[in-house]
C-alpha cells in the first residue's frame, strides 16, 4: 500500500473518488473525506438546496429544448426525451438517497463494530456495495420510508390541482385570444383534450378510492363476526 | 405541515442506551432501515402499530411500557415518587 503522502495531489482531492473498486488503497484522510461527503449530502441544508436548484435546472432544460424544437422537432423530441430521461436518473439517485443507510450502520449491521474499528478490507467491501447498491437502487423502502414517499406525492399532487386548473385557463386563454387565426381551430381542439387530461388526472385518486374501497360492515353483521 | 396529530412519546432511546444496543442492531432486529430508529427516538416519526408492538418484543416489554400518548415522566421523579411512597 503507498503512503498517503507520498500520493499525487490528483490522487489526493480527485482521483480516489472515481476507483471505489480499489478502495483498499483508501488511506485514513480519503475515507473521513468519503464519510463527511455521504454525511453532508443526506443533510437538510444539502438537500433544500438541491431542491433550488432544481428550478433553475428545469428552466434550463426547457429554455435547451425550445431552442432545439424550432431548428428541427424531430430533433426537439430526441432533445426533450434525452433531458426528461436525465432528470428521471437525476430523481431516481435522490431517492435512492433517501433510503440508503450510512456506512457507519452498515458496518454495525455487517460486523457489529464501529466504522473505524474494521480492516481496511472490510471498509472497502461495505463502501463499495454501498456504491452498487445505490448504483442499483437496492435499498430497503422501510414504513417510514413508503409515508415519506406517500406524503410527499399527496403534497405533490395538492400543489399539482391548482397548478393544472391555472395552467389549463392560461391554454385556452392563449387558443381564444392569441394571434393564431389561421390555426385557432386546431388549437382549441389540443385544449379540449388539455382539458380533459386534467381532469382526468385530478380525478384520478378519487375514481381509485371508488374501486378500491371494500363496503363498510354493518353493524348487524359486524356483531354476528 | 405534515406532522401526525397526535404525537407518541417513547423510551427508545432510553432502553437503547441501557442494553448498550446500537440503531443499526435495533433495527436489523425490528426490520426497519437505522434512520427510521433514528426519526423516532427524535419523535419525527410515529410508528405502525405492528412496528410498535415489534420494538416493545424486541425489550421484551409490554407496549405501553415503551411508547405512550403522554410524556414519560423522568427516572429521577419516579425514583423520588417510589422512595416517598416507601418512607
Amino acid at each position: 500500500m503507498v503512503a498517503n503522502e507520498k500520493r499525487s495531489w490528483f490522487w489526493k482531492k480527485i482521483g480516489f473518488w472515481f476507483v471505489p473498486a480499489r478502495s483498499e488503497k483508501l488511506g485514513p484522510e480519503e475515507w473521513a473525506k468519503i464519510r463527511k461527503a455521504s454525511r453532508t449530502s443526506k443533510n437538510r441544508r444539502t438537500r433544500r438546496l438541491f431542491a433550488l436548484l432544481w428550478v433553475p435546472g428545469l428552466a434550463f432544460e426547457i429554455a435547451v429544448n425550445l431552442r432545439v424544437v424550432r431548428l428541427d422537432p424531430w430533433a426537439g423530441l430526441m432533445s426533450a426525451a434525452m433531458l426528461t430521461m436525465l432528470m428521471g436518473l437525476a430523481v431516481r439517485a435522490l431517492r435512492i438517497g433517501f433510503a440508503q443507510v450510512s456506512l457507519e450502520d452498515r458496518a454495525t449491521m455487517e460486523h457489529g463494530e464501529e466504522f473505524d474499528a474494521l480492516k481496511e478490507k472490510q471498509r472497502g467491501e461495505i463502501f463499495q456495495r454501498a456504491v452498487r447498491d445505490g448504483l442499483f437502487g437496492r435499498v430497503k423502502v422501510d414504513e417510514r420510508e413508503a409515508e415519506q414517499r406517500l406524503r410527499a406525492q399527496g403534497a405533490a399532487y395538492r400543489l399539482l390541482g391548482p397548478a393544472l386548473v391555472v395552467f389549463v385557463a392560461g391554454y385556452w386563454g392563449m387558443c381564444l385570444f392569441g394571434p393564431f387565426e389561421a390555426t385557432r381551430s386546431a388549437l382549441a381542439v389540443t385544449a379540449v383534450v388539455v382539458t380533459w387530461l386534467a381532469a382526468l388526472v385530478l380525478a384520478a385518486p378519487t375514481m381509485i378510492r371508488m374501486w378500491t374501497q371494500p363496503d363498510e360492515p354493518e353493524e348487524t353483521a359486524a356483531i354476528a363476526e | 405541515m405534515y406532522k401526525s396529530i397526535m404525537s407518541l412519546h417513547n423510551r427508545i432511546a432510553v432502553l437503547r442506551a441501557e442494553r448498550k444496543l446500537s440503531r443499526a442492531t435495533l433495527a436489523l432486529s425490528v426490520g426497519v432501515n437505522p434512520q427510521t430508529i433514528g426519526f423516532l427516538e427524535r419523535g419525527d416519526y410515529t410508528p405502525s402499530l405492528e412496528l410498535a408492538f415489534k420494538i416493545a418484543e424486541h425489550f421484551g416489554l409490554p407496549v405501553e411500557a415503551v411508547f405512550s400518548p403522554r410524556p414519560f415522566r423522568t427516572l429521577s421523579e419516579q425514583v423520588y415518587e417510589l422512595h416517598k411512597r416507601e418512607t
